[in-house]
């Protein structure tokens, strides 16, 4: 390659970013023209990737500002829990949500829908959670108050091998499936639950499926269970 | 005079009965032609969405939200488009939002007039049943045209919508709104001021608020027992704060606030307010690419979101953490339905036999979302 057609390239390049497509149809050689023509969808590329390193940081800034409002919010609940109930926390870091321990989480929900300035009446969702293999599977709760239209989300963690929790069934009514789900899919038993029954799955499942480490039963009813190939789609 | 002992009988309704709207089981027991308590048993549509889609790509997990409400797909779609722009922080385009409006209102629609002719004939009117299927079944064409699915539509995208509307869709969507908006007149003739449909719907079946709030209850059943909540209004995602719309609530205006009719009548005048918005939509509507804002690769940061829209069964929400990584590392979904049966046995006690089915029928269930 001759540094003419280097030459020629470079500068028809920097016109053609400039807006003047022209400089590089006009060039006459077709390899030239096509060399040309790559090397501004690179320069283009790499211009936006500079852009796009740019905008995150930006917008991480913005990010870190929008949830400020919600976390004093959440820091507030923490704080009133701490002090009704010392040691609840698991960590004072608040960061969306409240990290709790599961010994006191019955009389705590029980102060989190009584507590007039929080009044959290409803029971959202309930999510169970497993971190790995073999490390904590944790319980998630959304809470929501129709009075005060605030949110809070409180995960407790739970050790896999003694995976047990107080129920809330009696706090919120709604307590009685979403607990019983969360027992299906992953194990966890919520002690005070009036009917600690699978819901989803037939009663007589073998294993927790949602588990990470959940391994398929090779029998069901005396029907063979077909194996699934490694990375279908 | 001696006293006489009275046994409860138990019965079972269900898997497979024309009035549990999908594959339930209902264990009743009775006393006599009194109920003494209700236990539905559900797990028999169970397909293990939660798992699957720990195993499919984002986008692929779309089609499966498709098969959870089948009868409400579009909204189904909608609320996990929504959930995972949020958390990778897409802005779609102003024609997007409008036209996701557009079709999940008209899917809105189309869901309430099959809960409500379904209802009809759960309490033994047929033809109003025959009515509101010819209706929706003109949704269900426009749709067709839209994106040739008529049920299961996988149209609204991560970033975006399928397919463009096609030419000549919006002047059909007006003729469709102009010719269905006297029929609700029609059906509140045939069916709502109907003294046999009164007298089996109005004061049977009562949800007091607390306890609708204490079982999760959302959607239309919340709002017929006095509640006013609707995500659209009170957390408003997409563009819902742009539109004019009211939300209609119970006031026991057959009986006591929360009763069946109640339920049935806020689904009759949300159609009315979902016309209303779909006809603000249309007027707004912009032009652009409904393709802009479609990612190369869905690969959220890492992170977790919570985020409830409005279904025309309530609040559904998605519980999504990502790890970084192509595939959901969990993926929750909260459905109305499964929230709305878990109370049947609560209100249903104490009503004779046939009033239970009146209540399943108000609370419109659908069983592949409650069991997923």
């Amino acid at each position: 390659m001759s540094s003419d057609q280097d030459k020629l390239i470079a500068e028809s390049v920097e016109k053609a970013l400039q807006g003047d497509m022209d400089a590089i149809n006009n060039i006459e050689d077709r390899v030239t023209r096509s060399k040309a023509k790559a090397a501004l969808v690179k320069a283009k590329r790499e211009a936006k990737a500079a852009v796009a390193e740019e905008t995150p940081r930006a917008e991480k800034s913005k990010a870190e500002e929008a949830p400020q409002a919600e976390q004093t919010f959440a820091a507030q609940v923490a704080v009133a829990l701490e002090k009704k109930f010392p040691g609840s926390l698991d960590t004072e870091d608040v960061n969306g949500h409240i990290q709790m321990k599961g010994e006191q989480w019955y009389e705590a929900a029980q102060y989190l829908r009584d507590n007039p300035d929080f009044l959290f009446d409803s029971l959202q969702c309930v999510t169970g959670y497993d971190y790995g293999t073999s490390e904590d599977l944790e319980v998630r709760y959304n809470l929501h108050s129709m009075t005060h239209h605030h949110a809070i989300e409180i995960r407790i963690k739970i050790d896999r091998n003694d995976s047990k929790i107080p129920s809330v069934e009696q706090v919120w009514r709604i307590g009685d499936w979403f607990e019983r789900e969360t027992y299906d899919m992953y194990g966890i038993e919520f002690v005070g639950h009036s009917n600690m029954t699978r819901i989803l799955c037939p009663e007589d499942w073998a294993g927790w499926p949602l588990r990470k480490d959940y391994e398929t039963q090779e029998m069901y009813h005396g029907i063979v269970v077909p194996k699934v190939k490694d990375g279908w789609e | 005079m001696g006293v006489v002992h009275g046994d409860l009988m138990t019965l079972n309704i269900g898997p497979q009965h024309p009035s549990t709207h999908g594959v339930l089981r209902l264990k009743v027991k009775t006393d006599g032609e009194i109920i003494s308590e209700v236990e539905p048993i559900i797990g028999y549509l169970h397909r293990c969405f939660e798992k699957h889609c720990e195993n499919v790509s984002y986008e692929q997990v779309i089609p499966y939200t498709d098969r959870c409400d089948y009868i409400a797909a579009m909204n189904n779609n909608f609320g996990y488009a929504v959930t995972v722009e949020e958390l990778m922080e897409i802005k779609v385009p102003e024609r997007v939002e409008y036209i996701r409006v557009i079709v999940a209102e008209l899917n809105r629609i189309a869901s309430h007039l099959l809960a409500l002719g379904a209802y009809g004939l759960d309490v033994g009117a047929f033809t109003p049943f025959l009515y509101m299927f010819r209706d929706r079944e003109r949704i269900l064409d426009l749709f067709e045209t839209l994106c040739g699915a008529r049920l299961l539509y996988n149209y609204i995208w991560v970033g975006g919508v399928s397919h463009d509307f096609p030419k000549g869709f919006v002047e059909s969507v007006y003729s469709f709104l102009d010719y269905f908006e006297p029929k609700i007149e029609e059906y509140n003739e045939l069916l709502t001021y109907n003294k046999i449909f009164i007298e089996r719907t109005g004061d049977v079946g009562v949800m007091p608020p607390e306890v609708a709030v204490s079982y999760g209850v959302t959607g239309p059943n919340l709002r017929g027992s006095g509640v006013k909540w609707d995500i659209r209004k009170d957390e408003p995602y997409s563009i819902y704060e742009k539109f004019d719309f009211d939300i209609p609530v119970g006031v026991g205006e057959m009986g006591t606030v929360g009763d069946c009719w109640d339920r049935y009548y806020v689904r009759m005048v949300e159609m009315k307010e979902s016309i209303k918005i779909t006809r603000q939509a249309l007027k707004g509507i912009p032009t652009g690419d409904v393709h802009q804002a479609l990612p190369k690769k869905i690969r959220p940061p890492q992170g977790s979101i919570y985020k409830r829209t409005e279904s025309p069964r309530g609040d559904l929400a998605y519980y999504i953490v990502s790890d970084g990584s192509p595939i959901p590392y969990r993926l929750k979904m909260r459905s109305p339905a499964f929230t709305a049966l878990s109370v049947l046995g609560e209100i249903s006690q104490g009503w004779m036999m046939s009033d239970v089915l009146a209540i399943l029928g108000s609370l419109d269930i659908v069983l592949g979302e409650i069991d997923r």
